[in-house]
């Protein structure tokens, strides 16, 4: 059996269950998560399912296992608030083995929801240049990383920056910075003439808002970094600028976030072509 | 957006919340009903939700005699059982911190002077800078003492605006005198009159569904729409409110505002943008376009006992502090015209009621028939209109009735409904009304809030229809509780060959 039939066929006869519950989608939301990403990433869609309706292909490639694929679906289903009314979206688990793992470009495309917009949430650092990368960069409309998850900044973003006119990209760790990017905008026109940018925070979200301010003010911007798992400070010229309002996002929420984006986003462009 | 602001660079594709200025908020009848359920509950969730601008105070005006502490305990109470979130222990204590009550009458000048003092100490402690909104919840009464204070004692320093709750006035002429009242201290871009309807998610929707979707504007007219049927129906009575309603009646409290402005949403033309003047330019010009409808178009009712979700309940008549002989209206059905180029000869059946058959607020637009169906003889009854229908509250959402083939042998038709539903696709809560108001109000979006000349249209019409009521005393009560209204209301409607959707 295909897998397309695995996948309708066990779909089907969950509705059949659960006849009073309404499908929803508002987009295909395809994540891929290698093993060692696999807990956060069901941690992650557990706080977005209420938030975003959507078709969840979750992909598991792990190149070790057999040649094959493993299907499991699910309905999730919320009561709309106030009402009777039961919602349901479809979760598809695919667990890839051996060779599938190269293609995950034609088992996706059969299964994705016609006509709404497909987000690619990758988990880790891409593969720059591999099939597997480039197959899922040909269907989605939305590539979602999070490069405070990488290794070998910031070169790694000159190949992310190679995609910019394939895809459009959404960085989790450019919008988790974005209530101080706030702060600093609120430094104009001061910060015009500023030199150095010291932040203690994830590498990743200190080199994407040095990048920024070097975009942005057309400026060279000298970086000191301190690294930290949070984004916890940050000083223009020895200044600390105040914190934004409020803890730090949870992961959900900035995945959330970037979700509600379609177009490309320049500035975040700009910022990592400035790297 | 100031002109500092758009050379700054780093502002470009910010996706920033709106935030709001500092600000004090002044609430006027701040122990009573709206305040308890709707105001403080609101003001909870813009903060939880971190809306509300960083330095913002509150104070507190009534004339109920209790100290700060005690309102804010009582007000801690009222976000408790009706705000939407639960009650947060770190949100409140920053929000209450900023909390001060004032008791004094609002005829006594020298409550305002307290007020003042109030203010000068949040615009020192909390940072306030002078800007100032002021939210009149207060009986028709107190109105024009309060503006004019206001009015005479206003800063110098940062902006000031007002928001103004129904009534706003009891006919025309009383509309324009309060907006003499106001237009002599503040200007329009001031005064943010309330209708919270507009503030609905599923109201705004409306604007969203018309002109952010290419397939509906071109049939949006009367060569497609056969007609258009608006109901706003309560199955509650009057509760607490009778000394306002027996002075009101349904055409007062509903139809003067939300009704009208629901028909103004559904036939204005396109905003050549979303900006305050032009989406009101446009509601302004529906109004203004309404046919005056003579008698036979109108009918008014009043409930009497029956039976409302298996309850018994009281006629209005029998209700505490309306008077046995009342002929005020608890139901109103009508049949509008917009003489417009769009809309000639394309009815609007709009009705508004107490103590119907159940609480329901909707907008059905009714497409013409299919001009030649093949299988008309053979489909019967299951060939329908198509029916746009959207749902206001509850169940927020819009539908599509469609006609489907029922599988198997045959051709029988039969109609079904696409449902969208507005809490499945967008799991984010919908924001209360007047979470989405008083935000505005503070931002100085005047969008959502009714313009003096769109209340003024609105009067005019309302003044023509009770003008002609005067005439007759009618037979009341004419229907009985837990139904869709008098029998009249569907003549009204059968006599044009339709009948009022079923529910």
């Amino acid at each position: 059996m295909s897998v397309v039939t695995q996948v309708e066929r066990g779909l089907g006869e969950l509705r059949l269950k659960r006849a009073e519950g309404t499908r929803t989608s508002v987009m295909t939301h395809v994540a891929w998560a290698p093993p060692q990403w696999e807990a956060a990433a069901r941690k992650t869609l557990a706080g977005l399912e209420e938030l975003h309706p959507s078709r969840t292909i979750l992909l598991f490639p792990d190149p070790k296992r057999p040649d094959g694929i493993d299907v499991h679906v699910d309905l999730k289903c919320f009561t709309v608030e106030g009402t009777s009314h039961e919602v349901c979206s479809d979760v598809i688990e695919l667990r890839l083995g051996g060779k599938r793992t190269r293609v995950p470009g034609s088992i996706v495309q059969p299964l994705l929801i016609t006509d709404l917009p497909t987000f690619c949430r990758w988990r880790g650092l891409p593969p720059w240049g591999e099939p597997e990368l480039e197959q899922l960069v040909d269907v989605c409309d939305r590539l979602v990383v999070d490069s405070s998850e990488w290794r070998g900044l910031p070169g790694a973003y000159e190949e992310l920056a190679k995609h910019f006119d394939r895809i459009a990209v959404s960085d989790i760790a450019w919008g988790r910075a974005v209530g101080w990017r706030g702060r600093l905008a609120a430094e104009w026109p001061a910060i015009k003439k500023m030199r150095k940018l010291s932040v203690t925070g994830p590498k990743a979200d200190a080199l994407l808002l040095a990048g920024w301010l070097r975009s942005r003010l057309r400026k060279e911007v000298q970086l000191s970094h301190r690294a930290s798992e949070q984004l916890e400070a940050v000083a223009v010229d020895g200044e600390a600028v105040p914190p934004p309002r409020g803890g730090p996002p949870n992961p959900s929420d900035l995945l959330s976030a970037e979700l509600d984006q379609f177009g490309r986003d320049r500035i975040y462009e700009a910022a990592v072509k400035s790297l | 957006m100031s002109s500092a602001q758009s050379e700054n660079p780093l502002l470009e594709g910010l996706r920033l919340r709106r935030s709001a200025d500092p600000c004090a908020i002044v609430v006027f009848g701040a122990s009573g009903d709206l305040a308890r359920r709707k105001i403080f509950p609101a003001l909870y969730s813009l903060a939880l939700r971190r809306l509300l601008p960083e330095r913002v105070g509150i104070v507190g005006v009534a004339r109920t005699e209790q100290t700060t502490a005690q309102w804010i305990a009582e007000m801690k109470q009222a976000i408790k059982e009706h705000a939407r979130d639960e009650l947060r222990a770190d949100v409140w204590k920053d929000l209450s911190e900023g909390m001060r009550y004032v008791s004094t009458d609002f005829a006594d000048a020298h409550g305002e002077d307290v007020v003042v003092e109030a203010l000068r100490d949040l615009d020192e402690k909390r940072g306030t800078a002078g800007n100032r909104l002021y939210y009149l919840a207060v009986p028709p009464a107190a109105f024009e003492t309060i503006v004019n204070e206001l009015g005479q004692r206003r800063g110098t320093e940062g902006w000031t605006r007002l928001i103004v709750e129904k009534p706003f006035g009891h006919d025309q002429e009383s509309a324009k005198r309060l907006n003499e009242i106001l237009l002599a201290h503040f200007s329009e871009s001031e005064i943010f009159r309330i209708d919270h309807y507009l503030g609905k998610e599923t109201v705004q929707n409306m604007l969203a569904l018309r002109f952010a979707n290419g397939i509906f504007e071109p049939i949006w007219n009367r060569q497609f729409i056969d007609h258009v049927q608006i109901t706003v129906a309560e199955s509650m009575g009057i509760g607490g409110r009778a000394a306002f309603y027996e002075q009101a009646g349904v055409i007062r409290d509903v139809f003067q505002n939300h009704l009208l402005q629901l028909v103004a949403l559904t036939a204005m033309e396109p905003p050549i943008d979303f900006t305050a003047d032009s989406v009101r330019n446009e509601k302004v010009k529906v109004l203004k376009s309404l046919h005056t409808p003579g008698p036979k178009s109108v009918v008014r009712g009043q409930y009497g006992r029956g039976f409302v979700e298996g309850e018994e309940v009281r006629g209005y008549r029998e209700e505490d502090g309306v008077a046995t002989d009342s002929t005020t209206d608890t139901f109103i059905a009508a049949k509008l015209y917009v003489d417009n180029w769009r809309w000639a000869d394309t009815p609007f059946y709009v009705r508004a009621g107490k103590r119907l058959a159940r609480r329901e607020t909707t907008i059905a637009i009714q497409f013409q028939r299919a001009p030649h169906p093949p299988f008309a003889e053979i489909a019967g009854d299951g060939l329908r209109p198509n029916v746009l229908l959207i749902h206001v509250q509850p169940d927020e959402g819009v539908s599509l009735a469609i006609g489907a083939k029922v599988p198997g042998a045959g051709m029988n038709i039969r109609t079904v409904h696409m449902d969208f539903l507005y809490g499945g696709a967008f799991r984010t809560g919908l924001p209360e009304a007047y979470e989405r108001l008083i935000l505005d109000a503070m931002l100085g979006d005047a969008t959502l809030f009714t313009r003096a000349d769109e209340v003024d249209e609105q009067w005019a019409l309302v003044d023509s229809i009770v003008a002609a009521w005067k005439r007759d005393r009618p037979s009341f009560p004419n229907y009985e509780a837990g139904t869709w209204g008098p029998r009249a209301a569907d003549d009204l409607i059968h006599r044009d060959g339709r009948s009022w959707r079923r529910h």
